[in-house]
Formats: structure tokens, sequence, C-alpha cells
């Protein structure tokens, strides 16, 4: 079940003022940095709603936020829709998309679950890759940016999209938050525990797998929009395997299933990938140590290492305070 | 309220159940007693709807239920409880019987409010808890409880959909004598309208709690009467190697 403990909140505190401070005062790159880590923390956060919450692990998040990204750019330079309702039905598309593929692949199960989503990903970019409407391997450009200047935020400046792309980070996250703790979101936990005794209680199992991946879908689909939006261009690298796979490392190094630790991943990836391309080009090598050491540690990602260490800490002055620290010392064992 | 008309089951060469026809009335509590291998677990497996059978039908209060999925036939009143604990091992004794509820009362797929939080939920939750004796644990979490406490949240969870049915698969294995002692209390206490199927090997329980007993043999029934007649049987003497008149 999502519970929101003091750590959680704490670390959400901390992470949005320091979000908030380093905005403010950063220069023009590393503005497009804070947006870079923004747009990945939408993603990861949902697909965490799938692979940690509902034990669907997806390769296919990077097609839904190219299918977003795509549909946005599409909506709003061909068929002339405003930017606002061109990201709303972008993120309807990734929503709908993301159902009729969780719908399908719900039937399976482990690896062949990953497996079949990750054809429907390289179906995905293949299709966009080869078709000129989507304008094949050159993509398109001319994605605007939506127009706040009636609130008078200008978009077209770093600092203002960051802030923007941040606040729809806070919104994704509460969307997400909200999302599991609804009676589907409870459900999903359940199939999460014992799909067969959630089925033996009478719960149409595959019906809640779908409904989640769509709702995921519509969350991959706004950190789509925002893609399309930052770079004013699209292409089919946005829906290569390659982005669904960055995606699940980072909700591995931050935490499976907690929803902060995605967030804490996607910062820490983006910060480590730019501090350590400076230097060399082989960074993934070092992101791969990175992902072995916290896969080996057996600790659950980055923010569950820290969850785990401060529970045992409490554990300690909580059995320190009750004078019952041999009993603590059997638990641990 | 539950019906099987000639159910067969087979596993290659295997006959794991023969011609199972049976006939439980409402509030009836049935104990089915069997050898390991008789099929007994095979035949809820079939009932529930876990396991295909290969001829033959099941009715639920007059509907036949035979085509039905497993979580159809759980909405129409069948729930169960298994012999291996299949519990939400990360979540709290109040969750676990939450979601049940939840499922049953058709929250569980809402997005609007937190399923349970809804005050029939927790109602249900509270109801149940105290029915199967877990009200002083609720907070607790599955995976640091004791395995009676778990046995006992098998039955909880699957008292919590509020069903006509429940098939308990071995309510009591793994548990000591005392223990086992609460859980006949517990049966007995349940409501009488409650319709009870029940797969036992202790004979104390099954005396003190069945109103009929069926017993399985090579998957095929061989004996549905009365506790008495069962006790008296010799055939079922045969069977069970004495433990019988140990009961």
């Amino acid at each position: 079940m999502f519970r929101h403990t003091p750590l959680r909140i704490a670390t959400l505190v901390l992470l949005g003022a320091a979000a908030i401070l380093y905005g403010l005062n950063a220069e023009y790159f590393g503005l497009e940095i804070l947006t870079e880590i923004a747009i990945l923390a939408i993603l990861v956060i949902a697909l965490d709603m799938v692979a940690g919450f509902g034990g669907m692990v997806s390769l296919f998040h990077g097609a839904l936020m190219g299918i977003g990204a795509y549909g946005f750019t599409l909506l709003a330079t061909k068929a002339g829709v405003a930017p606002l309702p061109a990201m709303i039905g972008a993120m309807a598309l990734g929503g709908v998309v993301g159902w009729i593929v969780g719908a399908i692949c719900a039937r399976t199960h482990g690896i062949y679950f990953i497996m079949a989503t990750l054809a429907f990903g390289q179906m995905a970019y293949s299709y966009i890759f080869e078709s000129s409407f989507f304008g094949g391997d050159d993509g398109l450009s001319g994605a605007p940016r939506l127009d706040l200047s009636g609130l008078g935020i200008d978009l077209n400046d770093s600092r203002g999209f960051a802030f923007f792309a941040l606040a729809l980070l806070l919104a994704a996250y509460l969307a997400a938050v909200a999302i599991l703790r609804s009676g589907l979101g409870r459900s999903v936990t359940g199939i999460l525990h014992s799909e067969q005794r959630m089925r033996a209680l009478g719960l149409n199992v595959w019906r809640v797998k779908a409904a989640i991946f769509g709702l995921s879908g519509v969350l991959a689909g706004l950190a789509g929009t925002l893609a399309a939006q930052h770079i004013m261009y699209v292409s089919p690298g946005l829906l290569a395997w390659t982005v669904s796979g960055e995606a699940l490392v980072v909700v591995i190094l931050g935490g499976l299933g907690t929803l902060v630790g995605p967030v804490v991943g996607a910062a820490f990836f983006v910060l480590l990938k730019h501090e350590v391309s400076a230097h060399t080009t082989h960074w993934h090598l070092v992101v791969g140590v990175i992902l072995i050491a916290v896969v080996m540690s057996r600790a659950n990602g980055i923010f569950g290492w820290l969850e785990a260490r401060v529970a045992r800490w409490q554990g300690r002055t909580h059995a320190a305070k009750t004078g019952n620290l041999a009993l603590e010392g059997d638990s641990d064992a | 309220m539950l019906e099987t008309r000639n159910l067969d089951k087979r596993f290659g060469a295997i006959h794991v159940t023969r011609d199972v026809s049976l006939k439980l009335e409402k509030g009836e509590r049935r104990v089915i007693l069997g050898p390991n291998g008789a099929g007994k677990t095979t035949l809820f497996n079939q009932l529930v709807g876990e396991l295909s059978s290969d001829s033959g039908s099941i009715h639920l209060d007059g509907e036949d239920v035979t085509g039905l999925s497993v979580a159809k036939r759980a909405r129409r009143g069948l729930s169960r409880s298994y012999q291996k604990n299949t519990l939400f091992d990360g979540l709290t004794i109040a969750e676990n019987l939450g979601l049940a509820a939840s499922v049953a009362q058709g929250h569980a797929t809402s997005l609007l409010r937190d399923s349970l939080s809804r005050s029939e939920v927790r109602e249900t939750v509270a109801e149940v808890a105290a029915q199967v004796d877990l009200a002083p644990v609720l907070d607790a979490l599955v995976s640091e409880v004791s395995y009676g406490i778990r046995r006992q949240l098998e039955v909880g969870v699957a008292l919590a959909t509020r069903p006509k049915v429940i098939l308990m698969d071995e309510p009591t294995s793994g548990v000591g004598p005392e223990m086992a002692h609460g859980f006949h209390k517990m049966l007995n206490d349940l409501p009488r309208d409650l319709t009870l199927l029940i797969i036992e090997h202790d004979m104390d329980l099954a005396f003190d709690v069945a109103d009929t007993i069926t017993v399985l043999n090579y998957g095929e029934v061989v004996f549905d009467g009365l506790p008495e007649a069962a006790r008296n049987s010799a055939m079922l003497k045969e069977i069970y190697l004495g433990s019988w008149e140990d009961a």
C-alpha cells in the first residue's frame, strides 16, 4: 500500500526546495538539466505505478512517452489545435494506447509481460521510424510551447519552462498518489501481493491491470508533451526501447514501489549522466556499475536503502527507550 | 445452495475426481474427509473455478456456474480459504480484510475514493475481525504475525466478502491443539445461514463442526451422511486405519 511516511514527505520537501532554489539561481545549462530531470521524473512515476505497485515491468513506457510527444506535435502543428488542448489530447492518446497494450499484455506474467511490452514498443518505434506521415527518421519539428503569457509566465524562457515542468511534475506526483490511494490503486497493490487471492475474492484482475496501465499511459503521455515542447522537436528516438530501459534503471536505482524513490533516481541519473559525460563518453559504464552495486546490495534502490537505515535507527531508538535491546537483536537475526 | 453433479477431473492417466455429486443445503456445515491424494483440494479447485472440470456441472443457488470464471463465482457468493496461506503479506491485517470487503462491495475499481477508508468497508473489517478474533492485531503486518494468526486471517479474508458459501481447505492445518480448539469455536459461532464446506484431517474438528460428512477416496465419494454414521462405518475405519476411534 502506498503510504506517505514522514521520511517520504521530508524527502519531497527537500527535493522541492532544492529544485526551486536551483531553478532560481541556475544559468541556461542548469535550467535545461532541471527540465530534463522533471520530464524523466514524470515518466518514471508513470512506470513505478505499474512496475512498483502492480508488478507489471513495462518496456513500453518509452513508446508511451513518444506517442504523447508525437500526438502533441501532430495536433499542434498539423491539425492546428491550440497547445493546451493538444496536450490534453496527447495525454488522452497515451491513456488509450496504454489501456489497449495493458489489456493485451495483462494476460501474461513475468518475463512474458516484459517481452510483450517490448514487442509493442518496437512495433510503435518501427512504424513511426518508417512512416513519412510522422516524418520518418527525421522526426517532426515545430512543436510549440504552451502560451501562459496571460498569467505573466514566459515559457519560451528556460527558467519559466523549467518551473512549468516542475509544476507538472508535482501535479503528476499528486495524481499518482491519488490513483494509488483510490480503490483501483488499492486493488493494484492487492494484485501485486497475491493475484490469485484477488481473483478468488471476485476481482476482475485483467480490468484493473488494463485500467492502471491506461492511467500510467496518461502520465507518460504528459512527459511526452513536455519533451516535445522542451526541444520543440520530436524524433523516433523518443520511442526507442532504450528509453524504456533507462526509465526502468532509474526506477530501480531510486527505489521500486516508493513513488518518491524514482523521483530521487531521476535527479541522480540525470546529474550523474551530465557530470560523468563531461569527463568520458563511457558514462553508461559508471551507471552500470552503480546499478549492479544497488542490485547486489539487496536494498530497494537509493531511497529504499535510506528508508531501511531510518527504520533501523528508529528501531534502535525505540528499543533503547523501552530497554528492549535484546529483543530487537533477536528480530534482526 | 451448492450442488455438484457428476464432476470429473483427470490429469493424464490419473483420475483425480470421479463422478462427484454433492448437495449442500443453505446453512449446512459439511466436512470432507479423505486420505492424502483423495482429490479433496482438486474438488475445491473445481468448485471455485481454479480448475476446469472434464465433465459434470456446478450449481450455486440454483444457477449453473460451471462455465463461470473464478471471479464471477466469487461475486455470486462462493468464497474460499486456502490450505497454504494466500494472503497479502506486505499489508496489515486490516488492509487484508479491507481489500476483500472492498472487492465484494464494489469499491475495488473506484478512482474517486480510497476503498479502505469507506465506512461500510471499515464496518465489515471490524465485524469480521471480531468474528475471527483478530481485533487486537488489526494494525499488525501479516508478515510479522504468527502462523496461527495467519490461519485465522485466511478464514477472515474469505468471510469479509460476505459470501453465501465458504470452502475452507484445512483451516486448522499446522496449528496446535489449543488453537485448533479455538478454531472449532470460531466456526461454530459463525452465522447459521452461512454454508460451510470444509476439508479437514482433524477428526475432532470434523465431528465437532460437521452437520454432515462426505468421504472421498481415490476421487470417489465413498460416504455421504451424518457424523454418527461415519463414526460407526467399518469401511471408513479401514480407510483411516483406526484414527477414527481416537476422535
